[in-house]
């Protein structure tokens, strides 16, 4: 099943499929790649960011840039 | 000559900054606490060495001002050396600024930082591969403990510009582009 990382509830993994052209680069350096895995860790409240585990260590992501993330949800 | 020490936000450039200089930048354990530059001064075999703490940036495609100055800094000093400060514990995306660095041509010298923490994870990195798939130094150090600075200094005569052509993604075992993202 497919969701926007945004979407993604507490805890609930996945892999990153596509990234809009416009962030791609920018995420890249953060670590947000495709193909990589990401955890859901915090929703910050009030439409704040989102925080990602990925590789073990955790990136945030204001809420419109995790809305151009789509991911792959694991089973 | 000059040395440039560039890195992610938050990785202890400034730490490293204040051991190699002396000096007393305010450091502190939170993203961008460095937005402009500081200089300092190093002796090194007898000759004053330039050294510039360069605000944090994530790539070398500025999003904010604090990364503006830091791209800024970089392609005004093109001789420059760059000490790549990395926190050990997040070394594959500050890999992707490294070879971003060393893709511009710069002499660059890896500074696996923050060597504690990654233990406490609980991982483990091989230098002596790293440095051999990359063709820069590479050491693990602990700057806020005066870990493995002077070996850094001892080693950036090591430090030569590489050609990121040579560097085989596969060689590493990596089954992807590693600067696009792309597959």
């Amino acid at each position: 099943m497919e969701k926007r990382l945004n979407e993604l509830n507490f805890d609930e993994e996945g892999t990153v499929k596509e990234i809009d052209e416009s962030l791609l680069r920018q995420v890249a350096g953060m670590g947000v790649r495709i193909g990589k895995n990401v955890r859901m860790t915090t929703k910050q409240p009030m439409k704040g960011p989102v925080v990602v585990e990925i590789d073990k260590s955790f990136t945030s992501l204001g809420r419109s840039m995790a809305e151009k993330i789509v991911v792959e949800v694991k089973k | 000559m000059k040395i440039l020490l560039m890195g992610h936000p938050n990785v202890g450039k400034s730490v490293f900054f204040n051991r190699l200089t002396g000096a007393n930048v305010i450091e502190s354990n939170y993203s961008g606490t460095t937005v402009d530059y500081t200089r300092g001064y190093m002796s090194l075999d007898g000759k004053e060495v330039e050294v510039v703490d360069v605000p944090g940036t994530f790539s070398l495609d500025p999003k904010d001002r604090a990364e503006e100055v830091a791209v800024a800094m970089l392609k005004e000093a093109k001789d420059a050396y760059v000490i790549c400060v990395i926190d050990s514990s997040k070394l594959e995306r500050g890999l992707y600024l490294a070879l971003q660095i060393m893709e511009e041509g710069y002499s660059v010298i890896i500074a696996l930082n923050m060597d504690d923490v990654a233990e406490d994870k609980n991982i483990k990195i091989d230098n002596q591969k790293l440095e051999q798939v990359l063709g820069v130094p590479v050491v693990s150090t602990i700057a806020i403990e005066n870990i493995g600075i002077s070996k850094v200094i001892s080693r950036l005569k090591d430090a030569k510009p590489v050609d990121v052509e040579d560097i085989t993604v596969m060689r590493a075992g990596m089954n992807h582009c590693g600067r696009c993202g792309r597959t």
